[in-house]
């Protein structure tokens, strides 16, 4: 297993940071300011930052411009708060999942949640022909189930983080051949379709997908947030789950259901974007330096995440629009890789 | 890019507040009558519906594609310059580059199957963007090619295209010609039978005719295609293994030509020449899904009457 | 040393020896098997004759020669390379994860070759082969380099980290050339599945070279895998060069999976599945968990594809995807059953 014996890299994890921290959050914090204002004013039409300010107002002032209003209040806003919102799930629900299975690949890409939804999501647009809110709802139920199915798999006498993170690699190498296998079955538009799909993209950013994500949010965050604390008490473990009993077991069940829950809705808004649940836990915790996990300074890490590959795959290539899910990987995961090679002390990703 | 701050009121107020002279209006395959004050100008199309339009002398302002243009089967000899490339992802479209043309109206094809249209929801869809700036509408993917084409001159005459033009009419003309041709070469060979195919590494994929509108329109016009016993679901293709390539023995091969590759996969299989035909190199080109104007249709009509009269229609007999 | 004292030893010894020899018996009854069954029925008579008197006008008998053949010879190989592959990884990383695909190996090979059809319209498998492997290696080499930046070197969890990191941003890559060119998507999608089919010859001449390279390679670091999987610090008591025995393991798991991946695509599941069941049954020792591996991998990647020629006639399903449809719920059933593989 991994590091077994010695202190485990993802050990421990508090709601409460220190000064450090707190420092670290607000810059971080800043930078998703700086990020969200740069959205909103960078494109192919030209708004002046004044004239950003003034549409942002005109909800409240009245019209300013109609065609000034429709970019900045129709389009970039509502992709900048989806690539937020979206971001900051993927990410708290990624270091939860580590946190849990003390592990840093169990999070929700690589244990199979983000493929149950994918397989659900490919076989309603190849098979069933679904689109929209449907598909969304596909893939929302097809990642609860993976979830379900996989803990009951990996249910004996307690869940073991190992056999967890095992059987959901399983279950989703299944469910990647499924994928597979539709692919080639598939008319290659129906391929296309679900290729976007699966890429994940903040194109259809508008109220119908912000909303149900933004609920979600609202109650899943304090919820996974209050669970969390003193969270190295619940981690999972087939000797610890026996020693404190079934209320730690239940309330570590919720925090794995929560998890699932920011997950899937997070997929159902904007599809499987690749790696940012991943990436953000490893990312916020070698900014935080303490080697523990933060969750709030994680969820800034993903919405930045997010919001800064968006504004990339969007303006870095011309006459070329990318989706999100393009750069995520690539963004992410090359300041995952740099961090790795310039930290000196080993382990402590 | 300043003057687009200016003339952006304008656009938007011109969807609004009638003041021209002739009102437009369409009605798709959706049922959707889009109706506009005035006759809509400035024009965005998909890859389809602009490889429809541009022989007609509709010049769209700017394309979205699936993938990138220079790859699009549609739009290959097309002349584009001056035209804005807007989207060269599926599912993907500069919405804002899109808002700065200043459109009247998107152009695209209806998809009945799978209820979109092209680009998929995302671009064109009733929640997108796109729709949000401009109504979008167009002809309906059907069973023949030559309606489709039909459509696009009824649409474009009524965007105040000029169809009487030598260059369309002669077009048009060519394709008449091809055609008769064509049926002449099939008549002359009551026996001949045609399979079309897409091959690639790891199977032979055999296509049903229904399945393909440039196909139907070949059947209605005599030719005698093989239809494959077990289409897949939605009755597109049967899938053959490799061992299997020899099921089906037509006298004549097509092959699906959207890319270059397919034909070159087919020939590299040991067992693509246990099709008799494909031994004797009866073998051409079948224009997949992609037939969008009147000159590309004359051009593969000739090439495929070329190998009809060719082929030996007792060969499998 | 007393009687007593060696005499169960032995006999778990002669036990495991007479295992390993039942399954080469069974491995060569697959691969007639292979040779004898397709999605085309051709009568054991005919295939022997095929066998013994070849006729070349004999549609049966081009089969069996261009397309069975190959593709059983392809099958063995890919399956033993993929088997060491995944066991060499799992101890030189000790990470019960480790897999091929994990360490980035897949989608450095995925890139080439997507780039390969998108920029230089190749078109067939034999020409992706050196593609493939160039980019499995240069993708592993690349991730065992960040990880072995700092002060201890590649630890299994940097190398796991920076693997899934790697493959990530390789896909992005692959993601991006996809959507943009529908004829590189229509090519990939099926060799992205992992298959034999449509496999010649000339791969296998390509291909055998590495793997029988890799073979030796990784038999040759056998005992130096047990060592590493106790913990670096055991293996440095042990008098191992830590840093070079991983470095070597890692090579040996380039070769052999780069060559694999060349040949049939990225499969996934078997590095992954195989040296766990080898484990089950041998015990922890490498000594015995890579010849288990070895032979295991060939009988479930052939199996499978046998299978996969049959369940879907006239038309076959990948290989790729039967090994995954059957190797899931046995890996599954292997983590439940026992008390935790610890490696």
């Amino acid at each position: 297993m991994l590091e077994k014996s010695r202190a485990l890299p993802v050990t421990s994890a508090r709601l409460a940071l220190t000064r450090h921290e707190l420092v670290v959050t607000c810059w971080l914090s800043l930078g998703l300011a700086a990020l969200f204002a740069a959205s909103l004013y960078l494109g192919d039409y030209v708004v002046a930052p004044l004239d950003v300010v003034r549409s942002l107002l005109s909800p409240f002032t009245g019209v300013q411009t109609q065609g000034v209003d429709f970019i900045v209040l129709s389009l970039r806003l509502p992709r900048a708060i989806l690539a937020i919102l979206a971001g900051a799930g993927f990410a708290l629900s990624g270091v939860m999942f580590q946190t849990l299975l003390r592990n840093p690949l169990a999070s929700p890409d690589i244990v199979g949640i983000s493929t149950g939804a994918s397989a659900a999501a490919v076989f309603a647009i190849v098979v069933l022909g679904w689109g929209g809110a449907l598909l969304s709802f596909g893939a929302l139920a097809g990642a609860l189930l993976t979830a379900v199915a996989i803990y009951l798999l990996a249910w004996r006498d307690g869940v073991s983080p190992y056999r967890v993170v095992l059987i959901g690699i399983a279950v989703s190498a299944m469910l990647s051949a499924v994928i597979s296998y539709l692919f080639t079955r598939a008319r290659i538009f129906e391929v296309q379709q679900a290729m976007a799909w699966l890429v994940g993209s903040l194109n259809a950013a508008n109220t119908s997908e912000i909303i149900p994500l933004a609920l979600a949010l609202l109650i899943l965050v304090p919820t996974g947030l209050l669970l969390g604390r003193g969270l190295s008490a619940l981690q999972l473990g087939d000797d610890t789950a026996r020693a404190l009993g079934s209320r730690v077991e239940l309330s570590r069940l919720s925090l794995l259901l929560c998890a699932v829950a920011l997950s899937a809705f997070s997929t159902a808004a904007v599809g499987p974007v690749a790696f940012v649940a991943f990436v953000s836990g490893p990312i916020a915790r070698k900014l935080l330096g303490t080697g523990r996990n933060g969750f709030v300074p994680t969820m800034v890490v993903g919405s930045c995440v997010m919001l800064g590959s968006d504004m990339l795959a969007q303006h870095a290539l011309p006459n070329t629009q990318l989706p999100v899910g393009v750069v995520t990987g690539l963004f992410g995961a090359s300041f995952l890789l740099w961090l790795l090679a310039m930290s000196n002390r080993q382990g402590r990703v | 890019m300043t003057k687009l701050i200016l003339i952006a009121p304008l656009l938007f107020a011109s969807l609004h507040v009638g003041v021209a002279a002739e009102e437009w209006r369409y009605t798709d395959g959706s049922g959707q009558t889009v109706e506009l004050d005035e006759v809509p100008k400035r024009i965005i199309a998909s890859a389809d519906a602009a490889a429809g339009l541009i022989p007609l002398g509709i010049r769209p302002v700017g394309i979205y594609a699936d993938s990138v243009v220079a790859q699009s089967k549609p739009l290959q000899g097309l002349d584009l310059s001056g035209i804005e490339i807007i989207g060269s992802v599926w599912g993907q479209i500069d919405i804002e580059k899109a808002a700065a043309l200043q459109p009247d109206l998107v152009i695209a094809e209806y998809w009945p199957m799978d209820g979109n249209w092209s680009g998929g929801e995302v671009v064109t869809g009733p929640e997108s963007p796109l729709r949000q700036l401009v109504p979008v509408t167009g002809p309906t993917q059907g069973d023949s090619i030559l309606s489709l084409i039909e459509d696009y001159e009824q649409l474009a005459a009524s965007l105040g295209a000029d169809l009487t033009v030598p260059a369309i009419e002669d077009a048009k003309r060519a394709f008449q010609a091809a055609r008769s041709e064509f049926e002449e070469a099939v008549a002359a060979k009551p026996d001949l039978t045609v399979l079309a195919v897409w091959a690639g590494e790891d199977a032979l994929y055999v296509a049903a005719t229904e399945g393909a509108a440039e196909l139907s329109d070949f059947s209605r016009w005599g030719l005698n295609l093989i239809d494959p016993e077990n289409a897949d679901d939605r009755g597109y293709w049967e899938t053959l293994s490799w061992e299997n390539a020899d099921k089906y023995q037509p006298d004549l091969i097509m092959v699906d030509d959207r890319s270059e590759q397919t034909m070159a996969t087919a020939l590299a299989q040991p067992t693509w020449t246990t099709m008799r035909a494909a031994e004797t190199g009866a073998v051409t080109d079948w224009p997949a899904f992609w037939l969008r104007n009147y000159a590309a249709y004359a051009r593969e009509l000739e090439h495929l009457t070329v190998a009809i009269k060719a082929a030996d229609q007792h060969l499998t007999d | 040393m007393t009687w007593a004292d060696t005499a169960p030893v032995r006999v778990l010894a002669d036990r495991r020896i007479v295992g390993l020899v039942a399954m080469v018996l069974a491995l060569i009854g697959t691969a007639l098997a292979s040779i004898g069954i397709g999605a085309r029925s051709i009568a054991p008579e005919t295939v022997w004759t095929a066998l013994v008197a070849f006729d070349p006008q004999s549609t049966d008998h081009q089969i069996i020669w261009a397309l069975r053949i190959p593709r059983t010879l392809i099958g063995i190989g890919v399956g033993i390379a993929l088997g060491m592959a995944g066991a060499v990884l799992q101890g030189a990383t000790r990470n019960p994860l480790a897999d091929p695909s994990i360490l980035g190996i897949h989608a450095g090979a995925a890139v080439l070759v997507v780039i390969g059809i998108f920029i230089f319209g190749l078109t067939s498998f034999s020409q992706y082969v050196w593609l493939a492997f160039a980019g499995a290696g240069a993708a592993m080499l690349f991730v065992y380099s960040v990880a072995s930046l700092g002060r201890e070197g590649a630890t299994p969890v940097k190398l796991a980290l920076a693997g899934a990191a790697t493959t990530a941003a390789l896909m992005s890559v692959v993601s991006a050339v996809l959507l943009t060119s529908l004829n590189t998507l229509d090519e990939i999608r099926f060799w992205q599945v992992g298959s034999l089919a449509g496999r010649d010859m000339s791969i296998f001449t390509q291909v055998v070279p590495f793997l029988l390279l890799g073979t030796v390679l990784a038999f040759a670091i056998g005992r130096t895998l047990d060592g590493l999987a106790m913990g670096d610090d055991v293996a440095r008591g042990l008098g191992q060069n830590v840093a070079v025995s991983r470095g070597l393991a890692g090579l040996a798991a380039v070769i052999l999976a780069g060559g694999a991946t060349a040949a049939a695509g990225p499969i996934a599941f078997v590095g992954l599945t195989v040296p766990h069941l080898a484990r089950a049954i041998t015990g922890p020792s490498y000594r015995w968990i890579l010849p288990y591996s070895m032979l295991i991998a060939p009988l479930l990647l052939l199996g499978s594809d046998i299978l996969g020629r049959i369940v879907a006639p006239p038309g076959e399903v990948q290989v790729g995807i039967v090994t995954a449809a059957l190797g899931a719920p046995v890996f599954i059933a292997l983590v439940r059953r026992r008390k935790l593989a610890e490696l």
